[in-house]
């Protein structure tokens, strides 16, 4: 059993926090409290290429492999205050995953080098206003099929990156009176095409930088091309899919954790009272511990589950568990700070406040804490 | 226990907790409900650990699924035992 990353991977990652630090250098605040997405960012990041690690070298890609690819989504969530961003990153590469893995060799060749380069933003459209942890289940979005396509008809809710999306992989109905397993299927549809509105952006508590919105889908026909993966083949993409997710999401927020934990250890160690620094009482020490467990205990499963995924094998329970335990630690992480800081945590100029607004979401996207201990309870045989 | 019977048992045991009828070699997993969204997920990670194989994304279809027989064909191929035999 191997605990150490190689020397390619460190150097990545130090090179990722550098570039973070120095280049990332939107005013956060303003874009946090207008809902605005920082584009100058996003592209800067395309630059670095952080969006196109996991992909071959053939579409623009660097070819990295996945625990790579964990490995500086950590990076950029401990070294980039903006979650929003980094969320928005991780939208990206997991629709070049599922483009790359699913997609023919035409899909590949449109939509990969444009994603891969920003040009072009990326969104999964599966969630519904009607239908969030049960999003196969109780989807309503149709696709009927036509002479040379499918018309798709419904609505999308919390799409992430939706309002901003140049192409947006849609999940949707294809067999709506047989099973959710074999009844779902994804298409690929871009902005211009007719019949698709993509609405404003949500105002949220957390997370505002992230762009998320509603969807509508009103007789907008797609042509036989667009369908991503075989008809039916939708539940089984979007399984894959967040096994995926289940981990780059986890990554940036144990990078975000780690980043914390580091603040509110130089803080315990700066501020005094009672005649010694806060650090040496046990009742300050104490949260401090608990987040030291939270980031060690979370790297550990979240490295099993990439390196898992990295050898080509199924990593559902170690995605869920990663999923659960670090949004978790990272959500209790951030409470924990504020309450060493004092009145500072609770103070806007403080980064600490918005890291607990950003960290509320973390248990409830790609799959609520409840959700994770179904799939793994599921996956017990319970 | 052939590779079929392996896979009857453990649906029938993990995934309906043997509250289901005895499932025969057509019977048509998905249609029935037998096997839903999330019960596919228990399923692929018993078969690739059960008969050390990798089912790949352009394997992941429901066809591949819809019966016993489609599961054991699947599994015994990628296996070498469907060669084999």
């Amino acid at each position: 059993m191997e605990f150490v990353l190689s020397e390619e991977q460190t150097d990545l990652r130090d090179a990722v926090i550098r570039f973070a630090r120095q280049e990332i250098d939107h005013d956060l605040s303003k874009h946090d409290s207008d809902g605005t997405f920082p584009f100058e960012s996003w592209h800067k990041c395309a630059d670095m290429q952080i969006m196109a690690l996991l992909l071959p070298e053939e579409y623009g890609g660097c070819g990295s492999d996945f625990l790579t690819t964990v490995v500086v989504m950590q990076a950029l969530g401990y070294s980039c205050s903006d979650a929003g961003l980094v969320h928005a990153l991780a939208t990206q590469i997991l629709c070049g995953l599922q483009i790359h893995q699913f997609g023919t060799p035409e899909q590949k060749q449109r939509y990969l080098p444009a994603l891969c380069r920003g040009e072009k933003i990326f969104a999964q459209a599966i969630t519904e206003p009607g239908a969030g942890s049960d999003a196969i289940g109780a989807m309503r979005t149709r696709a009927e099929k036509t002479e040379d396509g499918y018309v798709l008809n419904g609505s999308k809710m919390f799409i992430s990156n939706g309002p901003i999306a140049d192409v947006v992989i849609v999940f949707a109905l294809t067999d709506p009176d047989g099973s959710r397993l074999g009844g779902v299927s994804c298409f690929i549809v871009e902005k211009e095409n007719p019949g698709l509105e993509r609405c404003r952006s949500i105002e949220k508590m957390g997370l505002c930088t992230l762009q998320n919105g509603e969807m509508v889908l009103d007789n907008c026909h797609v042509p036989d091309s667009a369908l991503l993966g075989r008809k039916g083949q939708g539940a089984i993409i979007f399984n894959e899919s967040m096994e995926w997710e289940r981990s780059l999401l986890p990554a940036a927020h144990l990078g975000t954790l780690e980043r914390v934990l580091e603040t509110s250890v130089a803080y315990a160690k700066k501020r005094s009272s009672f005649g010694r620094t806060i650090g040496k009482h046990q009742s300050v020490a104490n949260k401090i511990v608990d987040m030291k467990v939270a980031f060690e205990l979370g790297r550990l499963i979240l490295y099993k589950a990439a390196t898992l995924k990295t050898q080509g094998k199924r990593a559902a329970m170690e995605a869920s568990i990663a999923k659960l335990y670090i949004s978790e630690g990272l959500k209790k992480t951030c409470l924990d700070a504020v309450q060493v800081h004092g009145g500072y945590g609770f103070a806007k100029e403080y980064e600490i406040e918005r890291d607990l607004r950003d960290s509320v979401a973390a248990t409830i996207y790609s799959g609520t804490s409840e959700m994770q201990q179904a799939i793994i309870s599921r996956l017990m045989g319970l | 226990m052939g590779s079929i019977d392996n896979i009857r048992h453990f649906i029938a045991a993990e995934i309906c907790g043997g509250n289901c009828d005895p499932i025969g070699d057509t019977d048509l997993l998905i249609d029935q409900g037998i096997i839903d969204s999330m019960g596919i997920i228990v399923l692929l990670e018993f078969l690739e650990e059960k008969f050390d194989v990798t089912i790949e994304g352009d394997e992941l279809l429901p066809e591949n699924f819809a019966t016993l027989t489609a599961i054991s064909t699947l599994v015994d191929n990628k296996s070498g035992i469907g060669k084999e035999g």
